[in-house]
């Protein structure tokens, strides 16, 4: 892949594997009630088995986004198509069904009594029966790690373990694709981690598609098959996370950092005079590129 | 765990349900069905007897089943506060115009007022019957698990008003939350809800508001939360709540036919002797 940039003021937005796109987004706008617009000339796809990030600042539409995968925003102008049909046009009014969203807010994400209620509400609202949709909800649970939690009060509940809950909700109901916004954010470092390893579940264990927004482009380096620079409410670039992370001026104009593990590899190579020929993004890559630049240069 | 955010008077959502989920003792055992029978069969009996000897001891066994559940009594008889202003407000005129022996009276100038024994009695008869039923609710509350009780409340009530309890229960804590947090930082910067409510009562009814708005705010993204997993109006609790025993169907019919006894047969001034 190399990577796609992509002017926020033209319209055209092709497919970007028409074999294997299960979301394409071509929305020229969303404008909400008060005027202000989340997206503008948003192309976006979202491919089968695939953890894509969009990466972006507060506030460039990354959220806004989010709701539209789900149906629970639709464009102003602009279309959505899942599965070859278009959501705008009404033909599809059960996408919740495909895309389940685990939001960045856990409190408001868990509304039921109880822990086991809340992941048997997404199952039992597909039409499962009791029984099918509480094993349902603690095979999902027993997924994520809080097979121990099912009786709890999601209020008691700390912040890492609500997390976990959320996501077995969404998982509970074996959709196509999950988007989870900002999952990482206001978690210590191992709920984090473990949060980290139960996404990459999704796509090697059950083949589901993942987006991921953030602007943790460390969790982006670590986890990411494909970057989508988010920007004023569109994509302005697109690539694998190499390509998208040793660009720094992309990085720049879409008002981020590069990750840790990218930014060490450059002083190094700065500070040794080296040119910086690998492009190691994740900290087991960074430890081998540096191993053998060490080597390269006492030689 | 427990934090009386506004006043030590007014029950503490946590702290019950804290209790709720402890279930270490012989009470927390007992069906949820047998309890809710019990609040049943107190209640029918403090609304059929009149008796005050009966009240007493009712509320003296109440108190005693309370306190041997290893609940707070000194926090009960700080949340009584509520319900005997409750009571005093509404019994607190009709007292004095109950017929009976007068115990003393008082001389307004433009008429007297004349506090009778039964006038008297009638206060301390509906006070006792009105901390009976709140000793027992609260008792059941504490003694029965938070899944249990909302799935209860999920068969017994019709829809939506089980809807609307299995909601706002969770909201609820979340808005307490929202308002402890609110009172902290207010307190963190020298504020206070009885020092400042005259000095500072404008920034007071601001926060409120603020609560307001945020609750609105956090509602909005609670429902969508629950449209994006196919929420079409139908929320249910999944708990299946233990059946009573033997021991629970004979102990409610034994009780509903002491009941059936007293109220038959038990005079209303019987054993008063003033």
């Amino acid at each position: 892949m190399v990577i796609v940039r992509r002017d926020p003021a033209s319209p055209h937005c092709p497919p970007l594997d028409r074999e294997r796109e299960l979301i394409h987004v071509d929305c020229a706008s969303h404008t909400y009630a008060d005027g202000s617009v989340g997206i503008h000339n948003m192309c976006f796809s979202v491919l089968r088995n695939e953890i894509v990030v969009l990466c972006g600042p507060n506030g460039s539409g990354k959220s806004t986004l989010i709701e539209h995968l789900n149906g629970l925003l639709t464009p102003s102008q602009g279309e959505i198509w899942v599965g070859g049909r278009s959501i705008t046009k009404g033909e599809r009014t059960d996408l919740w069904k495909e895309v389940g969203v685990v939001f960045q807010r856990s409190d408001d994400q868990l509304f039921a009594p109880t822990v086991l209620d809340d992941v048997m509400f997404g199952p039992l609202n597909l039409g499962l029966t009791r029984p099918e949709a509480h094993a349902a909800a603690i095979s999902a649970l027993e997924a994520v790690g809080a097979a121990d939690l099912v009786s709890k009060i999601p209020g008691y509940l700390s912040g890492g373990q609500k997390r976990l809950v959320s996501i077995a909700g969404v998982l509970a109901m074996r959709p196509k694709i999950i988007v989870l916004d900002e999952p990482t954010s206001d978690l210590d470092p191992l709920h984090s981690d473990r949060i980290e390893k139960v996404i990459r579940t999704f796509k090697e264990e059950y083949g589901i598609s993942v987006v991921i927004a953030t602007h943790d482009l460390d969790l982006a380096a670590r986890i990411a098959d494909r970057v989508c620079l988010v920007k004023n409410g569109a994509v302005f670039a697109e690539g694998t996370p190499e390509e998208i992370f040793y660009n720094p001026e992309l990085i720049e104009e879409a008002g981020l950092m590069l990750p840790h593990t990218v930014r060490i590899y450059l002083e190094f190579c700065a500070t040794g005079g080296i040119e910086p020929t690998d492009h190691p993004v994740r900290l087991e890559e960074l430890i081998v590129s540096l191993q053998r630049r060490s080597c390269d240069s006492s030689r | 765990m427990s934090q009386a955010i506004i006043s030590p008077h007014i029950p503490d959502l946590d702290l019950i349900t804290v209790y709720a989920q402890r279930q270490d003792t012989w009470f927390s055992g007992v069906s949820p069905w047998t309890k809710f029978a019990g609040l049943f069969l107190i209640v029918l009996l403090v609304t059929l007897t009149k008796n005050l000897l009966v009240c007493i001891s009712l509320y003296v066994v109440v108190l005693l089943v309370y306190a041997a559940s290893d609940l707070p009594v000194r926090k009960l008889f700080s949340w009584y506060l509520i319900p005997v202003l409750f009571v005093l407000s509404l019994v607190g005129i009709m007292a004095w115009t109950e017929p009976g022996v007068p115990l003393f009276t008082l001389d307004l100038g433009i008429f007297p007022l004349t506090l009778t024994d039964a006038g008297a009695m009638l206060v301390v008869t509906l006070l006792l019957k009105a901390l009976i039923s709140v000793t027992y609710s609260l008792f059941f509350l504490m003694t029965t698990r938070y899944q249990y009780f909302s799935a209860m409340i999920s068969r017994i009530f019709p829809s939506p008003l089980d809807q609307i309890f299995l909601m706002a229960y969770r909201f609820l804590f979340l808005t307490l939350s929202m308002i402890g947090a609110m009172m902290k930082a207010i307190r963190s910067r020298g504020g206070g809800i009885v020092r400042s409510l005259r000095v500072q009562g404008r920034i007071f009814a601001e926060v409120f508001a603020l609560v307001f708005i945020r609750s609105f705010d956090r509602a909005e993204r609670v429902s969508r939360a629950m449209i994006s997993r196919g929420y079409q109006g139908k929320l249910e609790a999944a708990t299946d709540i233990p059946r009573p025993g033997l021991s629970g169907y004979g102990t409610i019919a034994v009780s509903l036919m002491a009941i059936v006894l007293i109220a038959s047969f038990v005079p209303d001034q019987w054993g008063l002797v003033w």
